[in-house]
């Protein structure tokens, strides 16, 4: 068999495995949400400032929410298996289509985040490794330790304070300007000027962790026996490093840059809240407070999936980093 | 023979436009806060705040109210009310349009208040109680029929608490599915374009305006910005340019106060009258005893809210009336509510009701809710926790989500003591009525009588002000209302709150309406 075929069969196992995965996921998350007190009805009613009985009953009825629970589950999951996510108790409008409304916003920030974090950190991690034990190794070391132990809500209102309020150099918040129409390239670059302190309040927490990791994974590596023959072979130090340790290091970065996707999507809260950013998480969360069950399990259904083709992603990366690791 | 009233109040309106005008600028866009986002923009569905904020822009009223609460002519241009009070008649403008281009007639007036307010609003159906027919002889002229004379009705037609709705896009519609409620078209100086969720909210300027010149502004847009200190920063960097209901919170306000670029108002909130306050369950002990609620109400010193929790905004409760009530002489300063805590007063009580202390000078144990809306509230009940505690009642507080907390006070009634705050509302009927009538003790239905106080006496004195055609026999009535109240207390009032609208002060004219952040705004401009 071709590496090639290997590789298509491969992914198509992983997609099959993930489906009981993904069914098991919106199955216990939809008990799960069950346990908190209170229903959609009660929200709407409460924010109403006030509604007859009748009324609420009426809105349960509406929402479903009247039929027992494993009915309930029942149609959701029919549901689910003909793409249809349902309607948003809350925003009366298709889950399907609020969700994918956040996702572009999500995804900007979730990937901008991604390869500023994998990126900086690869590369200060490799700078304080290869400069073990001196100013540079200390500098990148202390910086790590502080981004990483500051809490993101106030990096965010400390960048606003000084680079919204101070130097007018970045708006506030927000996704792009509400009152400017940019169209085309204008407003590619609008949506960027809005993405810059988004992106790096978020990526700092990354950041610091991608860096620290290198720096030992490199460390690690460097202690190893190809290094060893590498050197005895008569390479550069350049070389030793750049070609043969590097790529070994990278690996567990990676790893980790896959495995934390998926808290991307949940982590990202605080920074969608101070950023006005319209994402995902935010929408998690407000739809947790408002007991939006169908709303929640579309997007615990989106996550899930989402992590699931990350893996799969970062695996076949693997395969491409280290020709040893093998898909089958 | 009927006597006719308020007919001049066009011409009063028309005067006051045009000398205005001189110095009005057209154009421009203002950036709002709206927070949190609004469910829908459904008004004749919903009295949520957030809708409030949008949907008076695009939808209005019959009436609108100055900020004196004058009654101010809005999409009626006259009324008159019968002597008996059973039959009011609108006379309606005329060459009013809705968004989509169809005639605002009577018909609109007629399904609005029937078929819809009446059925589907959360206050309709009491506001409109009496309302037994609407009579429509021509395309302009809208007559009610009401089975008693309900004056409080009259305070009830602005276009936040009764928006009219088109006839055309609703008639024959499961109304609470119909397609109005996310695209809403209305007869209001801005249509409504786009609905970012999660982003904003934009309205245009309704070039056929049926207000000749207006309104000013070209463009209105409401952003949603989760965060409140993002919020102060955007008001600060001049991003967003209003922003009402505590969307700046008090901290900040303090601050930005000082700053030319902004201004603060309190003003725009009169119609709500804001009340917080401490709901009892009076049907367990210890609360069922009026001692101890009324021990309660002695011992809280209402100014410390208002001068350490909201930075100084607000006015300590004398009654279970709001003081803005005074203009129509309801309000009446009641017994109970002293000016500083009588501690030793409400020791007394305690000790004459035989509720004693143990070993440890503990009376009572319980457990104070608080109404989960912000970190103020925690504060207030700290402070509540330690100022009972020197009449031996000891208080563990508990803080929940939205949704636990509402099922807990008014569906399950698992509660003993219950920090909230209430809206007035602008005539008690509608406002306070829900709070102490037997006929209010409605399980599962939020912000009514959670306390299930029920009293024949009072029942009958709230019908009686719910009936009363006549103003002076109303102020009488009230008072004996709030004399009962301030003896059984089954609520305790703390104070009015002031909620604060920040402004950018290149923003004029938003604060001309009794309605405040929930008017029109078709007057609004912006200097350039």
């Amino acid at each position: 068999m071709s590496h090639s075929t290997k590789r298509v069969r491969y992914v198509l196992k992983r997609l099959l495995q993930a489906v009981p995965v993904i069914i098991a996921i919106l199955v216990v998350n939809f008990f799960l949400l069950q346990l908190a007190e209170g229903d959609a009805v009660d929200v709407l009613a409460g924010e109403a400032g006030s509604a007859t009985p009748e009324y609420m009953a009426q809105l349960r009825e509406k929402f479903g929410l009247d039929k027992p629970l494993p009915v309930q589950l029942a149609i959701y999951l029919k549901n689910v298996l003909s793409f249809d996510l349902g309607y948003s108790f809350r925003h009366e409008m298709p889950v399907l289509k609020l969700v994918l409304d956040r996702f572009i916003p999500t995804l900007l920030l979730m990937v901008s985040t991604i390869l500023l974090a994998v990126g900086f950190g690869i590369v200060l991690g490799l700078f304080a490794a290869s400069g073990l034990n001196t100013w540079r190794d200390s500098v990148i070391s202390i910086f790590a330790l502080i981004t990483y132990a500051t809490p993101l809500f106030w990096v965010g209102l400390m960048m606003i304070v000084v680079f919204s309020l101070k130097f007018n150099w970045f708006p506030t918040s927000g996704m792009e300007n509400v009152v400017m129409f940019y169209e085309g390239w204008d407003r590619v670059k609008d949506i960027a000027h809005h993405l810059v302190m988004p992106t790096i309040t978020l990526s700092l927490f990354y950041l610091a962790l991608y860096t620290r990791l290198m720096r030992a994974s490199m460390l690690e590596q460097a202690g190893m026996d190809y290094v060893t023959t590498a050197r005895a072979k008569g390479l550069t130090e350049r070389r030793i490093m750049f070609v043969h340790v590097l790529r070994n290091a990278i690996l567990p970065v990676i790893t980790m840059a896959g495995v934390q996707v998926g808290a991307l999507i949940g982590g990202s809260v605080i920074v969608e809240s101070v950023f006005a950013w319209p994402g995902l998480g935010m929408l998690a969360y407000e739809a947790l407070f408002s007991r939006d069950l169908n709303l929640l399990l579309g997007i615990f259904l989106l996550s899930a999936l989402l992590v699931v083709a990350i893996n799969l992603i970062v695996d076949i990366i693997y395969s491409f980093l280290d020709p040893r690791i093998e898909v089958s | 023979m009927s006597f006719k009233k308020l007919v001049s109040i066009v011409g009063l309106a028309m005067l006051l436009s045009t000398k205005l005008a001189v110095a009005q600028e057209a154009g421009g866009n203002l950036v709002y806060i709206v927070q949190p986002e609004p469910p829908s923009l459904a008004p004749y569905l919903s009295t949520s705040g957030p809708i409030g904020l949008v949907a008076p822009k695009i939808y209005q009223g019959l009436l609108d109210y100055d900020l004196e609460l004058n009654i101010v002519p809005e999409l009626a241009e006259s009324y008159e009310v019968s002597e008996d009070g059973l039959t009011v008649t609108f006379n309606l403008q005329k060459g009013v349009t809705w968004h989509d281009g169809e005639p605002f007639t009577s018909a609109d007036v007629q399904f609005t208040i029937m078929d819809v307010l009446k059925k589907f609003h959360p206050r309709g159906p009491n506001s409109f109680k009496e309302v037994s027919e609407i009579q429509t002889p021509d395309e302009h002229t809208a007559i009610f029929k009401l089975d008693r004379p309900a004056p409080y009705m009259m305070r009830a037609f602005a276009g936040y608490e009764s928006p009219i709705v088109p006839k055309h896009l609703l008639e024959g519609k499961d109304i609470r599915e119909a397609e109005l409620g996310n695209n809403p078209v209305g007869t209001g100086p801005f249509k409504f374009v786009e609905w970012k969720k999660g982003q904003y909210i934009r309205l245009e300027k309704n070039e056929n305006y049926w207000k000749e010149g207006l309104p000013y502004l070209d463009r209105i847009v409401a952003r949603i910005i989760p965060d409140a200190s993002t919020r102060t920063a955007a008001m600060e960097s001049g991003e967003v340019m209003y922003g009402a209901f505590g969307a700046i919170p008090n901290v900040d306000v303090v601050r930005l106060r000082e700053m030319d670029t902004i201004g603060i108002t309190t003003e725009g909130y009169s119609m709500i009258n804001p009340m917080s306050l401490l709901e009892f369950d009076t049907t367990k002990p210890p609360f069922d005893n009026p001692a101890v609620r009324n021990a309660i109400s002695l011992t809280l010193d209402r100014q410390f809210f208002i001068d350490n929790i909201w930075f100084g905004y607000g006015k300590t409760a004398t009654s279970a009336l709001s003081s803005n009530f005074e203009p129509t002489g309801l309000y009446k300063a009641s017994a109970n509510y002293p000016e500083s805590p009588d501690v030793e007063a409400a020791n007394k009580l305690l000790d004459d009701a035989g509720i004693t202390a143990d070993g440890d000078g503990v009376r009572i144990k319980t457990t104070l809710d608080l109404i989960p809306y912000g970190e103020e509230w925690r504060r207030a009940g700290e402070y509540i926790k330690q100022a009972v505690a020197d009449i031996g009642i000891e208080v563990e507080l508990r803080y929940e989500d939205v949704p636990t907390w509402i099922k807990r006070v008014y569906t399950d009634y698992d509660y003993s003591m219950n920090l909230n705050y209430f809206y007035q509302l602008p005539d008690p009927v509608i406002g306070v009525h829900r709070h102490y009538g037997t006929d209010q003790i409605r399980s599962g239905t939020p912000f009514v009588n959670s306390t299930r106080y029920s009293d024949e006496e009072l029942d009958a004195l709230l019908v009686e002000g719910a009936t009363s055609a006549d103003p002076e026999a109303r102020v009488g009535i009230y008072h004996k209302i709030q004399d009962k109240l301030s003896e059984d207390q089954p609520v305790v009032n703390l104070f009015e709150l002031e909620f604060i609208t920040v402004f950018n002060s290149k923003l004029k004219d938003h604060d001309f309406s009794a309605m405040g952040s929930y008017s029109s705004f078709d007057r609004t401009w912006l200097e350039k």
